[in-house]
């Protein structure tokens, strides 16, 4: 049926009070049955866009409102928000607010019961059967974890039965296993029920594996709908909005015409096409040089182990076991007998499923916590022995959540409350510094809580560094965010070094983890399961299976073209392969003279 | 500096989960396994009989038996324990009071009644009086002193009398922290739905049971955070009284980013309402029709009214 899909066309919309429109003369069609991806900078509208497609606008937010939006044959402007709903299913960002009764039953029968449906609790059961819920069915929703919660409140909109599924930024607040997860279900949803899905999305590589339209908002107006193959390809466009295509087709782009791209002249967007594009230059240069640059494991180890040796541990974590009493599960012990040290230098990264100890063991080192069993000193202070506070003269904890951080009304004065309480000197001096720092010199004096997320993190470090830190301890700082405030955050951890003695970071988020890290721990059953570099811990399969963790598409790559070890970033894959399809081209010529491993420079750095 | 922790991490941590525990694992309890209605209706019965009994015997059996109901419904031991705190402080305070209001007022006044011999032997200067000044009053602090040892009697009096007034008082508390912490928060709207009270308030106390933990959770972060950042007091103070000022202040200071994160969830959450078609609910005969169906008063809810009353009557009799 033609009539059933979404059209805009040629839509213009301010807010009201607001000073310009936020969408102008945007169009676009959704045809039933697809899996589209909108993708767009941050402010381009996009979000805007998608509330228009269930009557939020402009029956909830009622601004000025030109063209026409038809929503399966019915104008939105002659319905409400109600009676879309019923065609429009909505899965906010802010999932966890979405969720508005206490079990995850009640939860999902709320909407059916709104509009007095008789089966209400057949179709509860079905959309709980559907996503795998049903044996969650009476627990409470703060009892479930973040990625239960998202699937819940997708449930709550599966109840209802629509015909178009939205999806705002599913990828933003879970971490990348639940995200993938919701995701498999979202395909689900699309193949064997032909729900038409949409998503926002800013993480490419979900793009690349699941959608296939994409939608390009551009400046209030839609820029182009393409299928994904075409999107992904169109590098400048994606770029110039913020979004970062997928590792490989970053790498394909990074190399010579014939090596990157597939017999359809288009670059691979997910890693299988990689494998067959890139598969020729990898067999056919000699396969001593064909190694993934990370030669320097090696000398790295080496490092680490003579340094050990050397300095006094920052922290020692001496047979340490901690636990908290759960509702329905006891006594919960997250840690059993963990040695631990840690030393002046050391960029650790803390890897591991959800729950194997990696925010309980900052917590420890912060001193909020207490070990059970064992001690923890931090910089020759026992932490069951000293305050929190005292102990926060050297050490900081930068919270998974940058609210929890914000206690004041500016970025300013948030920045400024640890050295105003310690009578610390020049504090403006100090806080205008690190603003500067920071480049957050434009938002010192808003409100941090009403900042974007990318924007809280940046300011919840800033906070961090005013106290002028020894060691720096930060949980989940990439957790929820887009590519490019990942790449900010990369950018604030390497400034911050030169400032700090032991970071450790607490990480889903394993492309952070290769990028930056000098030693990985992988925690699991209460203790650390692998203490090497990321070198090791990537091309060990066992240990990142341990984890629960997606390894980045350039580790996966790497083990799918059969290098010797894998590659930790884009640049050293992109060298690796140039090197090997010209050590064949020389080879070709005649001139065989390769050192094997040679020159490769470590894409570790 | 154990015992600090043992104060504000880990019993903070069994403390919340006993609470959860009181407010939201109710499968147990027995005052769940009612219809709603009808333990709305005996607690507001309930609320009332306490008040028709005056002797301390038969109040403080209900108490027992209040007590027994509270058991039954699994409220946490920690509520239980602050509530008696307070009642029985509050009787002790009555205990100290009384005799030392008594003496001070005693004393005082045998000083008042010698004021002028007093000030007379100063005026005059002769050292003999200087000592009869210092026999007053050491003769108004004895009789200080007597007046508060005897009145305390007096003042076990005062509160004799107030121990029934105290019992009723505990009794209600006991019985409705009983029945909220017993009945699920489904359970109680629905019941409150039927009996007419209006959507929107019912909603609301499901809506705060929801995000109650959450708050929680919230709040003990904030502080953390406040903790972080601040500097303990270098002198700590008799009893440490200077941190414990401290960590009362960073308590109240965290509740304003709270209230504002609480405020901007709220945005969503309205939203989130429209999609899911709550105002339209509002009015729809249909939509309240299923909220409040499968409720059925039966003979455990009659035989549990009618026996409460019948202890409550064997009571009256036999004391």
């Amino acid at each position: 049926m033609s009539s059933n899909n979404i059209v805009v066309e040629n839509l213009t919309f301010q807010y009201p009070g607001g000073n310009e429109a936020v969408l102008r003369d945007a169009s676009v069609t959704i045809e039933p049955g697809e899996f589209t991806a909108v993708v767009g900078g941050n402010g381009s509208g996009k979000t805007t866009l998608c509330k228009t497609f269930n009557g939020l606008i402009p029956h909830f937010f009622e601004g000025t409102f030109d063209g026409r939006v038809t929503v399966a044959g019915t104008d939105t402007r002659e319905s409400d928000v109600a009676e879309l709903s019923k065609t429009v299913g909505y899965v906010f960002q802010d999932f966890e607010n979405q969720l508005v009764q206490e079990t995850v039953r009640d939860d999902v029968e709320f909407a059916p019961l709104n509009y007095g449906l008789d089966d209400y609790a057949e179709r509860a059961t079905r959309a709980l059967e559907t996503l795998g819920l049903d044996h969650l069915e009476d627990r409470f929703i703060w009892e479930l974890s973040g990625g239960q919660q998202h699937l819940v409140a997708l449930a709550g909109v599966l109840a209802m039965d629509p015909e178009f599924i939205f999806v705002d930024e599913p990828a933003a607040q879970l971490d990348p296993r639940n995200a993938r997860e919701t995701y498999e279900q979202l395909r689900r949803l699309n193949e064997k029920q032909d729900k038409t899905v949409i998503v926002i999305e800013h993480h490419s590589e979900f793009i690349a594996d699941y959608c296939d339209e994409m939608v390009l908002v551009s400046d209030g107006g839609v820029a182009w709908k393409e299928p994904v193959e075409v999107g992904l390809n169109r590098l400048d466009d994606l770029l110039a909005h913020d979004i970062h295509p997928p590792q490989v087709t970053q790498i394909a782009d990074g190399l010579p015409t014939e090596v990157g791209t597939l017999p359809s002249g288009r670059y691979p967007v997910t890693v299988d096409e990689a494998a067959t594009a890139f598969q020729p230059a990898a067999t056919r240069g000699s396969r001593a040089a064909v190694d993934g640059g990370a030669v320097a494991t090696g000398t790295d180890a080496a490092e680490l182990t003579e340094r050990e040796r050397d300095g006094d541990a920052v922290v020692t974590m001496r047979d340490v076991g901690h636990g908290y009493p759960t509702l329905r599960e006891g006594y919960n012990r997250v840690l059993d007998g963990l040695d631990l040290e840690l030393y002046e230098g050391d960029r650790v990264a803390l890897v591991g499923a959800n729950g194997s100890g990696k925010s309980t063991l900052l917590r420890l080192i912060t001193g909020l916590a207490s070990p059970d069993r064992g001690t923890v000193t931090v910089l020759g202070r026992d932490t069951s022995e000293t305050l929190p506070e005292q102990l926060a003269d050297d050490t900081v904890y930068i919270h998974q959540n940058p609210e929890e951080m914000f206690v004041e009304d500016t970025v300013r004065k948030d920045v400024a409350y640890y050295l105003e309480n310690r009578d610390a000197p020049n504090v403006d001096e100090r806080v205008d510094e690190i603003l500067a720092y920071l480049d957050l010199e434009h938002l010192a004096d808003r409100d941090g809580r009403l900042m974007s997320l990318g924007q809280q993190r940046r300011a919840s470090l800033g906070i961090g560094l005013a106290t002028d830190p020894t060691v720096v301890l930060l949980d989940e700082p990439t957790g929820s965010l887009d590519l490019q405030s990942r790449r900010e955050v990369t950018g604030m951890l390497r400034k911050a070094e030169s400032r700090v003695e032991t970071v450790v970071v607490a990480s889903h988020d394993l492309q952070l983890v290769a990028a930056w890290a000098n030693r990985v721990l992988v925690m699991g059953e209460g203790e650390v399961l692998a203490d090497a570099p990321p070198e090791a811990v990537f091309s060990d399969p066992n240990l990142l299976a341990a984890t629960d963790l997606r390894q980045p598409q350039v580790v996966e790559l790497s083990r799918r073209l059969g290098l010797k070890s894998p590659a930790l970033s884009t640049e050293s894959m992109c060298e690796t392969l140039a090197r090997s399809f010209e050590d064949d081209a020389l080879a070709d010529g005649g001139v065989a003279d390769v050192s094997p491993g040679g020159e490769s420079s470590g894409g570790t750095r | 500096m154990k015992y600090v922790d043992a104060l504000t991490d880990i019993s903070v941590a069994d403390i919340k989960v006993d609470l959860m525990r009181t407010a939201y694992d109710n499968e147990d309890a027995l005052l769940n396994s009612f219809d709603p209605r009808v333990v709305l209706l005996w607690t507001v019965l309930f609320m009332i009989i306490p008040w028709l009994f005056y002797d301390t015997l038969p109040l403080a059996i209900l108490l027992a038996a209040a007590f027994v109901l509270a058991a039954l419904s699994q409220v946490s031991k920690y509520l239980l324990a602050l509530l008696l705190f307070g009642q029985v402080t509050n009787v002790g305070f009555f205990v100290v009071l009384v005799p030392l209001i008594g003496g001070t007022i005693r004393a005082v006044g045998h000083l008042g009644e010698n004021a002028g011999r007093v000030v007379a032997g100063v005026m005059a200067g002769d050292a003999s009086v200087f000592a009869e000044t210092g026999t007053i009053v050491a003769a108004a602090v004895g009789r200080g002193i007597h007046t508060a040892t005897t009145s305390q009697e007096v003042g076990i009096d005062a509160v004799g009398a107030l121990v029934p007034f105290f019992l009723k008082l505990t009794i209600i508390s006991v019985i409705s922290l009983a029945v909220f912490s017993a009945m699920s928060p489904q359970k109680l709207s629905k019941g409150m739905l039927r009996l007419g009270v209006p959507r929107q308030l019912t909603f609301a106390i499901a809506y705060g049971y929801r995000m109650m933990p959450l708050l929680v959770e919230e709040y003990h972060a904030l502080i953390n955070s406040f903790r972080l950042r601040s500097k303990v007091p270098e002198k700590q103070g008799l009893f440490r009284w200077r941190y414990f000022y401290y960590l009362l202040t960073l308590s109240v200071k965290a509740f304003y980013p709270l209230i504002f994160n609480v405020a901007k969830r709220a945005r969503v959450t309205v939203e989130a309402m429209e999609t899911k078609g709550f105002s339209r609910s509002l009015g729809d005969e249909q939509s309240q029709t299923l909220r409040t169906e499968g409720m059925m008063v039966r003979t455990r809810d009659v035989t549990f009214v009618f026996g409460s009353l019948l202890f409550v009557a064997a009571v009256w009799v036999f004391t």
